[in-house]
C-alpha cells in the first residue's frame, strides 16, 4: 500500500469495494438517487473527500470527515476491512461530514 | 481436469436439504426450461439441417447465379445444379460458471443464480446437445460438475452442496484464464474426428469484478480458440440496479494532480455478449436472444 498521504497514484488494476455514502446534513448531501459507488479500496479520507467534492461539483473542495460504523476512518479503507474482518464483497455505508477540527490541531490533543 | 482446493468452501447445504432445494428450483422453473428448450431447439435444429449447395452438372436445385454465365458461355459452363450437402456432425460443450462470492449471497442474487443454473441446466440436458459441465467461482476455480458426467437430478443436488456464496473475492480473471484451460482440455478429449465442436461458457455472476483490460485481453484470446463467453448479470441488488451502478476512478490531469472521473460501471464492462436479468422469467427470452445472435454470427462467419 502507498504511503502517499494524497490519493495514491496506483493504476488499475485495484481493489475496489461497493460504498454508499450518506450524510445528515442536507446542504452537502447528494442527489437522492446516488447509488453505491465503485471505489478504489486504496483510497483515506482525501480520496474519499474529493469524490464527494466531485459529485457536489464544488467549487472549493471542502475537507470531510468519513464514519463507518459510527468511528471516524483514519486508514485507508482496504486496512479497515483487514482490520474489520471484511472483505470487499460487501457494501460499505460511508457517512461523510465537514471535517470541523483541522488535523494539527486533532494531533496535538 | 483441474480441481482446486480451497479451505474457505464450505457446502452450506446438507444432502437432504440440497435435495430438497434442487427440486424446488426444478419446480418453480418447470414451465420456463420447457419453453427455454423450445426456444433453443428452433435455433439449434437450422444448424444441424442440410444445406443446399455446390456448383454441379446434374442436381436437386437450379442455382440461380449460375443461369446467366451459362447462356453467356453458350451453354459451356453447365454446372448450374445444387445438390443436398451432407449435414456437418456438430458437438457442444457448454460451461456454466456460476459465482459463489460473498457479494451473491450479500445482494440476495443466490437465488435467482440457482433458478438459473437449474432452469439453463435442465433445458441443455433435455435438448441433448452435447456435454455440460458446471464449475464455481470466487477466490478459486473449482469444477462442481465435469463435461463427460451425465446430468441427471443427482447431478444437480451434488452442485448445490458445493455452493455456500462464502468466498471473500470474485477473481473473474482467473475464472477465464482456468477456463480456457479446462476448454482446451475438453476439446482434446472429445471423440470424433470431423465433428465441429462449438464451446460455450455462461456465467451467472452479478458482476461485480475488477481487472477489467485483463479480462478483455481474455476474453478475446477465448474467442480466438472459438470459446464463446455470454456473461448473464443476475442484478437483484436492492434498491439499486447495476445499470445505474458507477465507478470512481482517479486520472492525472496536464498538471499531474489527480483527478476523480466518474464512470458508469457498465461501459467498462470487459464481456462483449453480456445480458442483465432481474427476474428469471426474463431468461428465456433474453438467453435464446443471446445464443440466437451467436449462433447466426457463427453460422455466417463458417459459410
Ligand atoms: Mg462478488
Amino acid at each position: 500500500m502507498s504511503t502517499d498521504p494524497t490519493v495514491a497514484a496506483e493504476s488499475p488494476p485495484g481493489a475496489q469495494v461497493k460504498v454508499q455514502f450518506i450524510t445528515s446534513h442536507a446542504d452537502i448531501s447528494l442527489p437522492e438517487n446516488t447509488g453505491p459507488i465503485l471505489v478504489p479500496t486504496h483510497l483515506r479520507r482525501y480520496g474519499l473527500s474529493s469524490i464527494i467534492n466531485h459529485l457536489l461539483a464544488s467549487e472549493k473542495p471542502i475537507p470531510f470527515d468519513f464514519l463507518i460504523a459510527g468511528a471516524f476512518l483514519r486508514t485507508s479503507l482496504d486496512e479497515y476491512l483487514t482490520a474489520n474482518g471484511l472483505s470487499s464483497e460487501s457494501i460499505l455505508t460511508l457517512e461523510y461530514v465537514r471535517s470541523l477540527i483541522p488535523p494539527l490541531y486533532l494531533a496535538s490533543f | 481436469t483441474i480441481h482446486l482446493e480451497d479451505s474457505t468452501i464450505q457446502s452450506s447445504l446438507s444432502p437432504e436439504e440440497a435435495r430438497r432445494v434442487w427440486s424446488h428450483y426444478e419446480t418453480v422453473t418447470r414451465d420456463l426450461s420447457l419453453s427455454l428448450t423450445e426456444q433453443l431447439r428452433l435455433i439449434l435444429a437450422p444448424t444441424l439441417a442440410t444445406k443446399m449447395r455446390g456448383d454441379f452438372r446434374t442436381g436437386k436445385r437450379l442455382n440461380i447465379k449460375r443461369i446467366i454465365p451459362y447462356i453467356a458461355s453458350q451453354y459451356k459452363r453447365d454446372k448450374i445444379w445444387m445438390r443436398r450437402s451432407v449435414p456437418s456432425k456438430r458437438s457442444y460443450q457448454i460451461m456454466l460458471a456460476v459465482d459463489d462470492s460473498r457479494s451473491m449471497g450479500e445482494s440476495g442474487s443466490g437465488q435467482l443464480a440457482f433458478e438459473t443454473l437449474a432452469l439453463v441446466s435442465k433445458s441443455l440436458s433435455m435438448l441433448e446437445v452435447g456435454e455440460i459441465s458446471v464449475v464455481g467461482f470466487g477466490n478459486t476455480v473449482r469444477v462442481a460438475h465435469e463435461f463427460d458426467k451425465p446430468f441427471t437430478n443427482e447431478a444437480g443436488v451434488r452442485i448445490l452442496e458445493q455452493f455456500g456464496f462464502q468466498q471473500t473475492k470474485t477473481d473473474v480473471r482467473k475464472l477465464i484464464s482456468e477456463s480456457i484451460n479446462l476448454f482446451r482440455e475438453a476439446r482434446n478429449q472429445s471423440s470424433g474426428a470431423g465433428t465441429e465442436l462449438w464451446q460455450l461458457q455462461l456465467i451467472i455472476s452479478d458482476g461485480i469484478c475488477e481487472d477489467h483490460d485483463t479480462i478483455r485481453r481474455l476474453v478475446r484470446q477465448a474467442q480466438e480458440e472459438r470459446i464463446m463467453i455470454v456473461f448473464i448479470i443476475i442484478d437483484a441488488l436492492r434498491g439499486s440496479s447495476i445499470m445505474d451502478m458507477t465507478q470512481a476512478k482517479f486520472e492525472a490531469d496536464s498538471t499531474g494532480s489527480m483527478k476523480v472521473k466518474m464512470e458508469r460501471y457498465l461501459d467498462g464492462f470487459p464481456f462483449g455478449y453480456y445480458l442483465v436479468v432481474s427476474n428469471v422469467r426474463e431468461l428465456p427470452i433474453v438467453f435464446s436472444t443471446a445464443l440466437r445472435q451467436w449462433f447466426a454470427e457463427v453460422v455466417d462467419a463458417s459459410g
